[in-house]
C-alpha cells in the first residue's frame, strides 16, 4: 500500500510543528492538543520535508548526510505512515 | 514523602485555569463545585512567572482554559509570552463573547489553536444546556476561527440530553470545518458528579451514538479527526488517568494552587502547593502531593499484585475519593475493584432517575449553596 506520490513535493502539514526540544533532547511534533516524541530517523526525515523536496531528494539528502546506501525503503515506509496520520502533505 | 525516589519526568502538558469567572452554566462543569469561594486569581506577572518556569522544566503544551479564558484581558498578553517561549499555545473557550477582531488578535499574538464548544446540535438545547443563549453566535465564531486558518477543535461534551443528536453534531463539525471533533462522554467529576442520575445516559442510547461515531471516523479519515472519549462508567477497566500522577499533566488553578489532576483540590488531606510559595520545580520534583501517586508504593490491593497496574496505574484516584471516600482505592470503574457494584448501581439507577429532579446549574449562586 502505497499513497506517497513520488512525483510531488512534501511538506510538514500545516496543522504541525516540527520543534527541537532542548531539555527532552528530542524533535517533537506539536498539533491540537497534542505531541509526538519522535526518534532520530524519523526526525531528520520530516526536517526536510520542506515543501520543495520530493521521495527522491529526501532519500538522496540523509544517504549523503550520512554516508550511507539504501535507505528509501525505510523513508517511503515511514512517509507513507506520516501521510496516512496527516503529519505531513503533499501539494496538488 | 510517598512514591518512587526516582526524579520524575518532567511535565509535558501545561494547563493554565486563568479563571473561574465564565458566562455559561454547563451542569457537567469540571470546575470544582465550591469554585465561588476562590477569587484570588493569579495577576498577570504570576502567570508569566509559572509559564517559564514551566517551559524551562520541559513543558511544550498549554493550554488556557477556565472558566472561560477571554474573560482575562491579559488573555493576548499571556499569549504572547508563551509564544515567544516557545509553546504551543491551545486556547479552550466556549466562544462566547469573542468576535473578530480578537480572533484576529489572538493570531498576531501567536496562538496555535482554538478549540470550541458546543453543547449540542440544536439551538434549544445547546442553549438550555448552557444556561446562556449562545448557539447562533458560537457556530459564527466556528467558521472566523477557520476563516483566519486556525487549526480547530470542536468539542461537544455528551450525557443523556444530547446524545441521540450525534449524527447531527458529526454533520454540524462538518459544516463548520472542524479538523478534530472531541467527542467527550461526561466524566462525573465536580458539577457533572453532582448531575450524575441526570446526565448519564443508557447503555442503549451509548450503542447506538458510538456505532454513528465510528461510521463517521471511517467516512471522515484524512478530512476530520474524530476522538470518542469513552464513557469510563461503561467499562470494566479504568482509564490510565492523566497519563500517570505527576508524569504528564501540570494544571495550575486560578487562585495558583498546583493540581496534578484538575480534581485534586478536592481531595480531603491532601494539600496541593501554591505557585505563590514554590517554583514549580519544587512543585513538580519534591511536593507531597505530586509525588504521592507516582510509582505503585502507594497502591493496595487489587492493584498492587495486578499485572495490568502499569497500564491503568489503578485508575483515577479522584474517582475512587469520590465513590469509596478513600483516593488510595483502586478506581471502582475496575471490575476487579472490590466496589465495582457502586458503578453498577449508579448506571442502574440513572437508567431509571425521575425526570422531574432538575438539573443543578453551574453558577455562582449555586456553588455558594452546595459547594
Amino acid at each position: 500500500m502505497s499513497l506517497l506520490d513520488s512525483n510531488k513535493a512534501i511538506q510538514v502539514s500545516p496543522t504541525y510543528r516540527l520543534q527541537w526540544e532542548e531539555t527532552q533532547d528530542m524533535f517533537v511534533l506539536l498539533y491540537p492538543e497534542g505531541l509526538i516524541e519522535l526518534n532520530q530517523s524519523s526526525a531528520e526525515i520530516l526536517q526536510v520535508c520542506d515543501g520543495k523536496n520530493k521521495l527522491n531528494d529526501i532519500v538522496r539528502t540523509l544517504e549523503e548526510k550520512f554516508s550511507v546506501t539504501g535507505l528509501e525503503n525505510d523513508i517511503n515506509n515511514f512517509l507513507n505512515t506520516a501521510l496516512g496520520n496527516g503529519w505531513v502533505t503533499q501539494s496538488a | 514523602m510517598v512514591g518512587s525516589l526516582k526524579a520524575p519526568s518532567p511535565p509535558r502538558w501545561l494547563l493554565a485555569e486563568l479563571t473561574y469567572s465564565c458566562p455559561l452554566q454547563c451542569p457537567y462543569c469540571s470546575n470544582p463545585l465550591d469554585y465561588a469561594k476562590f477569587s484570588n486569581e493569579l495577576n498577570t506577572d504570576e502567570w508569566k512567572r509559572v509559564l517559564k518556569q514551566s517551559r524551562e522544566m520541559g513543558a511544550v503544551q498549554l493550554g488556557f482554559s477556565g472558566g472561560e479564558p477571554l474573560v482575562r484581558e491579559d488573555l493576548s498578553e499571556l499569549v504572547n509570552y508563551s509564544h515567544e517561549l516557545g509553546y504551543y499555545t491551545n486556547l479552550i473557550t466556549s466562544g462566547y463573547n469573542m468576535d473578530e477582531a480578537k480572533i484576529l488578535e489572538l493570531k498576531e499574538v501567536g496562538l496555535d489553536h482554538i478549540q470550541i464548544s458546543l453543547q449540542a446540535s440544536s439551538k434549544e438545547l445547546n442553549d438550555y444546556i448552557a444556561g446562556t443563549e449562545s448557539f447562533e453566535h458560537k457556530k459564527l465564531v466556528a467558521k472566523l476561527i477557520k476563516k483566519h486558518g486556525y487549526p480547530m477543535v470542536l468539542c461537544v461534551v455528551l450525557h443523556r440530553e444530547n446524545v441521540h443528536q450525534m449524527k447531527d453534531i458529526l454533520e454540524m463539525a462538518i459544516e463548520l470545518g472542524a479538523d478534530f471533533v472531541e467527542l467527550a462522554n461526561t466524566q462525573y467529576y465536580g458539577w457533572a458528579h453532582h448531575n450524575r442520575d441526570q446526565l448519564m445516559p443508557t447503555q442503549g442510547q451509548l450503542k447506538e451514538a458510538e456505532a454513528i461515531a465510528k461510521q463517521y471516523q471511517v467516512s471522515q479519515e484524512g478530512k476530520m479527526k474524530i476522538y470518542y472519549v469513552i464513557p469510563d462508567y461503561f467499562e470494566n477497566r479504568p482509564k490510565a488517568c492523566m497519563n500517570g500522577w505527576g508524569t504528564t499533566f501540570l494544571t495550575i488553578a486560578p487562585d495558583g494552587l498546583a493540581l496534578p489532576c484538575h480534581f485534586a483540590r478536592q481531595l480531603p488531606n491532601f494539600e496541593c502547593p501554591s505557585i505563590r510559595d514554590h517554583s514549580i520545580s519544587e512543585i513538580w520534583n519534591e511536593s507531597d502531593a505530586f509525588n504521592y501517586f507516582r510509582g505503585d508504593k502507594w497502591m493496595k490491593e487489587p492493584c498492587r499484585s495486578c499485572p495490568e497496574k502499569d497500564k491503568d496505574f489503578g485508575g483515577c484516584h479522584c474517582q475512587a475519593f469520590l465513590l469509596t471516600g478513600d483516593a488510595t482505592n483502586a478506581d471502582p470503574v475496575c471490575d476487579k475493584s472490590p466496589q465495582h457494584h457502586l458503578i453498577s448501581e449508579a448506571v442502574e439507577r440513572a437508567a431509571h432517575a425521575p425526570k422531574e429532579q432538575p438539573l443543578v446549574f453551574r453558577n455562582s449562586k449555586n456553588s455558594k449553596r452546595i459547594g
